[in-house]
């Protein structure tokens, strides 16, 4: 038994060393030992014979409607004219199309990654909903699975803000868990980088592209995120949670001493009235930004650390680059969610300013 | 500047709608039926346990009343046995009694009988005994001697006679 699990490990191994010496010699790397002199010297990018150049298109491309697809395709031609040979030996349609930018104005287009995230947002309800379709009280596997997802994310939650609040805040930050990590993690399947639409011999356009890696979905699950905060905020503590970031209570306090011509006391009231308080109103906003920025490009390195890492050494080093961003769409889910809870913790605990004001 | 960074409004919104699409699915038909369904579930458990817990005391106290039960019962037994045992030993001190005093009785009976039958004796023999000394005396003297010397006579063989009888 030991020697036949010994041989297996010994098989993989052989397997494993070959592939990487196969993805050195074939890819980039190989490549540019191999590169002629000239080559080297006129600074062109080594490529090997399977894996092209990769091109990374940062923003998200139409793929729907035809024609704005059409109308994407030929902005991206002449964007890359425009770097490789200046604004001026541009054509004059050209220069329409650079002059208008990737969207025709504002129409209702579908991009890769909003196509993307219909995929996910179907994969993730199905999931959900098949396994608790049929749910009995003595569960089969595939609820099983469902309810160990809603069970630890429950505990996530209760762990925060307690029983009390759990299962009124706990819908929003499970499904913004599950929608990145479902978004980030279906955007690994090797059909998104083979599928596209053509212009020479690269896929110029992709079909699917991982929804993160379009700034518009962490910015939709950000504002999600800060309504709902705020939201939160104003049900649990009324009008009170607006005295967070308008601290009349402070204001009065303050004019009071100044009154009575307690010139510190005075300071510290205005002090909190005018600068406290708008900055916490600042911080609030400033979350949106993080938020979007952290998601965003998270996602976006992943993507690109694929297509590098496929470029460089093909076979081998992507499959330790897959794992580590299965790590990484966990993680950012994690934290993306987890912040949010936070942030909601936060909201509805009555905040310290009042309880300050009241004691004098 | 919103448009450099790929902001894009109507994207922006159909993310938004999607999101929350995909929130409100999960809620209706996942969220909200698991969670039901766990809290009835850690219910059932914890019904399950206290009845357990219940049938636990129940049986613990059962057998509590049984023991007691037992040592009632024979408690009750040594009772029984303890009453049976003076029972027979005051009858057979009863009766040892009776059959002593009935002994008694008897052998007084019989001596009482037996004085009698002495003291008949006795009163025959004295009487015999009387006639015989005035016939023997009357055969002895024949005719003459006096009538008080004859009684005196005949008293003093009597005394002779009644403290024989006594002795």
């Amino acid at each position: 038994m030991g020697s036949g699990t010994g041989k297996y490990i010994a098989l993989g191994l052989i397997i494993v060393m070959a592939l990487a010496i196969a993805g050195l010699i074939t890819g980039a790397i190989g490549a540019g030992l191999t590169q002629s002199e000239e080559a080297k010297a006129a600074g062109e990018t080594a490529e090997g014979p399977f894996i092209p150049k990769p091109e990374v298109h940062l923003p998200a491309q139409v793929v729907f409607p035809t024609s704005d697809r059409d109308h994407y395709r030929d902005f991206l031609e002449a964007e890359k004219a425009e770097k490789k040979y200046g604004e001026a030996s541009l054509t004059h349609d050209q220069e329409e199309l650079v002059e208008e930018g990737p969207y025709q104005g504002s129409n209702f287009i579908i991009t890769n990654t909003i196509l993307s995230s219909f995929i996910a947002s179907i994969v993730l309800v199905l999931l959900f909903v098949l396994g608790a379709r049929k749910a009995a009280l003595v569960p089969g596997r595939f609820q099983n699975f469902v309810e160990i997802a809603i069970e630890g994310l429950l505990n996530f939650v209760e762990a925060v803000v307690g029983r009390q609040h759990s299962r009124l805040i706990f819908p929003v930050i499970a499904t913004i868990f599950l929608f990145v990590v479902v978004n980030a993690w279906i955007g690994l399947l090797p059909i998104y980088p083979s599928l596209g639409f053509k212009a020479g011999d690269a896929i110029q356009i992709h079909l699917l592209r991982p929804a993160g890696t379009d700034i518009n979905m962490p910015l939709a699950l950000a504002l999600v995120s800060f309504i709902f905060v705020e939201w939160l905020g104003l049900k649990m503590l009324g009008l009170s949670y607006i005295t967070k970031f308008i601290r009349i209570g402070s204001l009065k306090e303050g004019l009071k001493a100044l009154f009575q011509m307690r010139f510190l006391d005075a300071f510290q009231g205005l002090l909190d009235f005018f600068f406290v308080g708008p900055l916490e109103a600042f911080s609030e906003l400033v979350r949106l930004i993080s938020f979007t920025f952290r998601l965003f490009g998270n996602m976006t390195a992943g993507e690109i650390l694929v297509l590098v890492s496929a470029f460089l050494v093909p076979f081998i080093a992507t499959v330790g680059v897959y794992g580590l961003e299965l790590l990484v769409g966990f993680i950012q889910a994690l934290i993306f969610s987890g912040l949010t809870l936070v942030f909601a913790a936060i909201a509805i605990t009555a905040h310290h300013g009042e309880s300050h004001s009241e004691q004098h | 500047m919103l448009e450099t960074l790929g902001i894009h409004f109507p994207s922006l919104a159909i993310y938004l709608v999607n999101f929350l699409l995909v929130l409100l699915l999960l809620y209706l038909f996942a969220y909200k039926p698991i969670l039901r369904l766990m809290d009835q579930r850690a219910e059932r458990i914890r019904e399950s346990l206290d009845a357990a817990e219940k049938a636990r005391e129940d049986a613990a106290s059962s057998q509590e009343a049984i023991q007691e039960q037992i040592t009632e019962a024979r408690r009750e037994g040594q009772r029984i046995m303890d009453q049976t045992r003076e029972a027979a030993e005051r009858f057979r001190t009863e009766e040892m009694d009776k059959a002593r005093q009935e002994a008694e009785a008897f052998v007084q009976r019989a001596r009482a009988d037996i004085q009698r039958e002495r003291d008949f004796a006795l009163e025959d023999v004295r009487a015999s005994f009387g006639d015989l000394a005035i016939t023997a005396a009357e055969r002895v003297i024949r005719r003459s001697l006096d009538r008080t010397a004859h009684e005196e006579l005949i008293n003093q063989v009597l005394e002779e006679g009644e403290s024989l009888r006594r002795g």
